[in-house]
């Protein structure tokens, strides 16, 4: 399935700033599941520096510098994106989850892929004793790991409430689980935590998730918006797979990767430092649209 | 203890009879601890020569010293911050040193120089081609875990080529006698500028004695540390930074003091612009580069852009500008990740991979519990071993911190370490528990044995790793020194290495010709300049405010002006300290003494006389390196003597008390003038200075010198003016308005007028460099110039309060321009905000 990607970003400030520097995550990644056939980002104003690199996760980094006075900052990001991800591994014969844990400390990858990058506590992701006994009930002993998470995800899914608006980017993930409700990034956090809490390595995933119209009905324009879900190691053989709790789907043809990381820090679209006196607005317009016209 | 006391030291000859039964009775009571080998007394209970040599003098000259020593100390400040306090501690000095004779040391640093560049040549592999990991030298989770592990610097090149600068280790002496490693420190290692601070202590106090032992001195290693930094730039002669984390770090005066001796630019995150890949100083000459900078910022908070962003202690961009190699930041960011333990147990094997060698000093045996086989001995041996966290990770929740002893831990304690051990063995290792030496102490006039740690450093130079000869030295009233950290009652002692031969005394004297002639030390940084401004308007403010307290109390005592105490004049004064935020409404009307007592102490009010010394403190403590430190010591002397809580109980004793303040502040004045070079950070204290003075005066004489003016009015301004005597040599008819208005406000020849500052000012920024490069004036002079000409071109006998008020005002604006010229305005850089929900 071929996707049209637009993700615009407008911060609206009420004095002017007279520097930015911004760091841009912008770019989605090509690997086994999706293939990036174009990308492009424009900033205006017109940045006076502008330099891309390739992150610590793997993510394509563009970093720019404005240096003028602006009131507005547009960062219009599109890209065309061919997404095939492979049918996941089978549910039943997937490696116990104890022997996953064994292997990725045993692992020799410490690249973006490597599954000892996501076995740690982060400042935003912290491992909660609750939260590890709340993902001990799925992972019983010697349970196959496609099927120990897929129940953990489901449970997520079941037990807490869709709430948007109820938590922020900030909100600490103990806060959310106790609270029973949240939005994508919480129910991510939750998976995180809890599976990180037994030693299974789990990445937190930042991309865009195709939405059907209700029948009958347009599309409407901007109304789609960024999504997370996570990403779990089964194994050398089955590899990463995607689990999304908000939905209590594996990650398909649907699911468009932006970037992956250790938790939100790593994967930020927009990281930026600006000076400023006032306040500054944000607001974020997000479209999918896949190429067959659907 | 029984020992051969009798044993005659070889050294000293000479000593009198009560020093000797001093000697004599500290080596008595003298009892090492069982089990665990002491420096003093030998495995056979005698007492080793070295510290015989030591004790002997020290018992018969030189105790008393050590007092007038550590009063030095308290004096000029020297002081560390305990965890989560606001106030400073004085430093925490033992008078006995730790005596090491040279062939320990030789081991010592065959040793340290060993593992510093075991840990270089791992840094250099695993930030490069990543070999120890991929072929399973170092399983990849065990470098993962630590939050020092930069990812983003993977790849990137260290300017200089390196990346340990300094490094430290912990070592302590086990029970076999040896020394072992028990921490490396490489991330920022602090602790060097405190056994400098502790060497010039000891060294002052026994200047014969430290002589007479052949101490190693230290000032060649720091030589050979600032040469090594200098290296690492690529000018020729770079401008070296360190960067603080700001005067509220634990160590900010330890940093402080390093930067002074070093003549390093001691500079905060804010001070620095990255810019097209390289960093640069805000000065006062607009932005210059900074082409070395040594931190004590920990990597996380470098860079708010792509590490911590909630940092308010980095520079954005700064890490982009390390990647490219347009500026060395030492030690390396990520070089800290070697601090984790996880990698302790790693380091035989490690040596014997990348150097071919066995370790020469071996480090506390450890296991990491990532590794089955590490985990099932620990879990097999738990009560003998203690039990840590494998990386430096902040621990949000509290909970278990630092090394414990499996032994001690409570049995809920015990319960919740097994959970979080059954399910994350890779959180922790395990240690072996070692027992370490002890060194004697003085306490309570008696010797004592006490536990250390002694840091040793290393510093990269032009000529490979070099030692510092001696060390810092922390003695814990515990005996499980593990948990050594100063926040903790411990103590420091300085380091003796002792030579059999006379050493070469040197100082930092550069031995080759090529020193290039200066006069001027660089750019005055923008931050320095706005402290340095501000400090002279508060001392300004200080003053004046003691003046009219002072004028408060005589009001009632000198005769001839008794009256004062009646009618406007007096109200005027005390409406002006109400004005001035040093009194209440409510104290204001009650008695002189009250009032004075208010304007002088009271802690509340922010205008009052302590309130401002303080101000003035806090300013100065921002920017230490650049005073001298007896004008420190003037400043903590008048606070001392203003926020003491002794009552002053008449208007007597408070005029004693501001006559006294007046005297430190001409002692302040006295010093900036004669003892600070006239370059532009002396020009910033005295623009600040001259600034408040001049908007002082022509506040007074507004509001005693207007048209009704009575003869106390001018009486009194004339005593705020502190021109009493000129005027009356000058005016022998008495007090009249337009010659009390000329002398004041007109008087180029008046150091208190008006007139006198202004002139002062034009001068200062005459010199001050200027940003444009079209000719044109800045703001600050556009003000200043007409301004100054006006008044001098006054006639006094058209001089009223509308014209004063306009120039009083024309002042401030003047402030104001020299504040956005000069100073890091706008430099509060805030971060984005962040998408508020997601779907």
């Amino acid at each position: 399935m071929i996707y049209g990607l637009r993700h615009r970003t407008t911060y609206s400030y009420s004095d002017s700033v007279s520097f930015a520097r911004c760091v841009l995550r912008l770019t989605p990644r090509s690997s086994a599941s999706q293939t990036v056939l174009e990308s492009s980002i424009r900033v205006t104003p017109r940045p006076s520096m502008r330099q891309e690199r390739t992150g610590a996760f793997g993510a394509q980094m563009v970093t720019v510098m404005v240096d003028r006075p602006h009131d507005t900052l547009v960062i219009d990001a599109r890209s065309r994106v061919d997404v095939h991800t492979p049918p996941p591994p089978d549910a039943i014969s997937s490696l116990p989850w104890e022997a996953v844990r064994g292997l990725a400390f045993e692992n020799r990858d410490i690249g973006p892929e490597g599954p000892a990058n996501y076995l740690y506590a982060t400042n935003r992701t912290q491992l909660v004793p609750r939260i590890t006994d709340y993902a001990r009930e799925s992972l019983k002993p010697g349970r196959p790991i496609v099927a120990a998470v897929s129940e953990l995800m489901s449970r997520v899914y079941r037990d807490f409430r869709y709430d948007p608006g109820a938590t922020e980017v900030s909100t600490p993930v103990w806060q959310a689980f106790d609270a029973r409700h949240g939005v994508c990034q919480d129910f991510a956090q939750i998976m995180i935590s809890g599976l990180r809490g037994l030693g299974v390595p789990t990445a937190y995933v930042s991309g865009y998730l195709r939405t059907i119209p209700p029948e009958g009905q347009p599309r409407l324009e901007g109304a789609d918006a960024t999504h997370a879900w996570v990403s779990v190691w089964c194994g050398e053989a089955a590899g990463w797979v995607g689990f999304d709790p908000t939905n209590d789907i594996l990650a398909a043809d649907d699911h468009i990767v932006l970037a992956v990381g250790r938790d939100y820090a790593d994967v930020a679209p927009i990281d930026g430092v600006i000076l400023a006196t006032g306040a500054q607005t944000l607001k974020v317009e997000v479209d999918v649209v896949p190429e067959d016209g659907t | 203890m029984a020992t051969d006391t009798s044993t005659e030291p070889r050294h000293g000859g000479g000593r009198d009879a009560p020093a000797a039964r001093r000697l004599s009775a500290w080596l008595k009571g003298y009892r090492p601890l069982p089990g665990v080998p002491d420096e003093l007394f030998d495995e056979h209970g005698r007492p080793r020569d070295r510290w015989i040599a030591f004790l002997g003098e020290f018992a018969a000259h030189t105790e008393g010293a050590f007092g007038i020593a550590t009063r030095h100390l308290r004096d000029t400040g020297a002081s560390h911050r305990v965890y989560g306090e606001d106030h400073e501690q004085t430093w925490p000095i033992d008078p006995l040193p730790l005596i090491l004779d040279q062939a320990e040391w030789d081991e010592i640093t065959a040793g340290v120089t060993q593992r510093a560049n075991l840990i270089e040549a791992v840094l250099q592999d695993i930030y490069g081609e990543g070999k120890l990991v991929s072929e399973g030298a170092l399983p990849a989770a065990a470098l993962a875990g630590s939050p020092d592990f930069l990812r983003s610097m993977v790849g990137a090149k260290p300017a200089g080529g390196r990346y340990l600068q300094l490094y430290a280790a912990d070592l302590g002496r086990g029970p076999d006698g040896r020394w072992w490693v028990l921490d490396d420190r490489t991330q920022a290692p602090s602790g060097a500028g405190y056994a400098l601070q502790n060497r010039l202590v000891v060294s002052r106090a026994y200047p014969a004695l430290y002589n007479s032992m052949n101490v190693h001195r230290v000032a060649p290693f720091f030589d050979a540390f600032r040469k090594g930094l200098s290296e690492a730039g690529d000018r020729s002669d770079p401008r070296i930074c360190l960067l603080t984390p700001g005067p509220f770090s634990q160590t900010y005066f330890e940093q402080a003091h390093l930067a002074r001796y070093l003549g390093f630019l001691l500079v905060e995150g804010d001070d620095l612009v990255a810019r097209d890949g390289k960093v640069y100083v805000r000065t006062i000459a607009g932005l210059k580069r900074a082409d070395v900078i040594l931190r004590r910022v920990d990597a996380d908070f470098l860079d708010p852009l792509e590490l911590n962003t909630s940092s308010r202690l980095g520079t954005p961009g700064m890490l982009e500008a390390i990647r490219e190699g347009g500026v060395a930041v030492m030690n390396m960011p990520g070089s800290g990740v070697m601090e984790s333990r996880a990698l302790l147990g790693f380091m035989p094997q490690l040596a014997r991979r990348l150097l071919g060698e066995e370790l020469k000093l071996p480090n506390v045996a450890t296991w990491w519990c990532g590794q089955p086989r590490e985990r099932d001995l620990v879990e097999s041996t738990l009560e003998d071993l203690i039990v840590a966290p494998a990386f430096n990770t902040p621990n949000p929740d509290g909970g278990f911190a630092g090394p414990r002893l499996v032994a001690d831990m409570s049995p809920d304690e015990r319960a919740a370490f097994m959970r979080k051990f059954a399910d994350r063995p890779g959180d922790f290792v395990g240690q072996d528990v070692v027992r370490l030496s002890t060194m004697p102490v003085l306490r309570d006039g008696k010797l004592e044995p006490a536990p250390f740690v002694l840091r040793v450093f290393a510093a990269a130079t032009p000529d490979g790793i070099k030692i510092l000869p001696g060390g810092f030295c922390r003695m814990s009233d515990r005996t499980d020194v593990r948990a050594i950290s100063m926040g903790e009652g411990a103590r420091t002692a300085d380091v003796w290495v002792i030579d059999e031969k006379p050493v070469e005394r040197l100082t930092l004297i550069p031995s080759r010709d090529d020193v290039k002639v200066r006069r001027i030390l660089g750019h005055l940084p923008s931050r320095a300049a706005d402290n340095l401004f501000w400090l002279g308007r508060y001392i300004e403010r200080a003053e004046a405010t003691l003046r009219l307290v002072r004028s408060l109390c005589t009001s009632l005592m000198a005769s001839e002006a008794a009256i004062h105490a009646s009618g406007e004049t007096f109200d005027t004064l005390r409406r002006l300290l109400v004005e001035w935020g040093a009194l209440d409404e409510k104290t204001m009307a009650s008695s002189v003494l009250e009032a004075a007592r208010a304007s002088l102490h009271d802690e509340t009010a922010w205008g009052s006389v302590i309130s401002l010394v303080r101000s003035a403190k806090r300013t100065a403590s921002g920017m230490r390196e650049r005073l001298s430190p007896d004008f420190w010591a003037l400043l903590l002397e008048l606070e001392a003597d203003l926020g003491g809580d002794e009552v002053l109980g008449s208007e007597a004793e408070a005029l004693k008390q501001v006559e006294d303040a007046l005297q430190h502040l001409a002692g302040l004045s006295g010093l900036s003038q004669e003892n600070m070079n006239r370059v532009a950070g002396w020009r910033f204290l005295d623009m600040g200075r001259r600034i408040e003075r001049g908007v002082n005066i022509c506040r007074f004489t507004r509001m005693l010198a207007h048209d009704k003016a009575t003869l106390d009015d001018l009486d009194l301004l004339l005593d705020l003016a502190d021109s009493q005597i000129t005027y009356r040599a000058r005016y022998l008819v008495g007090l009249a308005l337009t010659p009390v208005r000329d002398l004041v406000m007109l008087d180029p020849y008046n150091t208190r007028s008006l007139a006198f500052q202004l002139t002062t000012l034009k001068d200062h920024l005459s010199v001050l460099p200027t940003l444009q490069d079209d000719g044109m004036l800045e703001e600050p002079s556009r003000i200043l110039l007409p301004l100054a000409t006006e008044v001098e071109t006054e006639d006094a006998r058209r001089l009223d309060a509308d014209k004063t008020h306009r120039w009083e005002r024309a002042l401030m604006r003047a402030s104001g321009a020299i504040a956005d010229r000069f100073f890091l305005q706008g430099a509060n850089a805030v971060p984005t905000v962040k998408l508020v929900g997601l779907a």
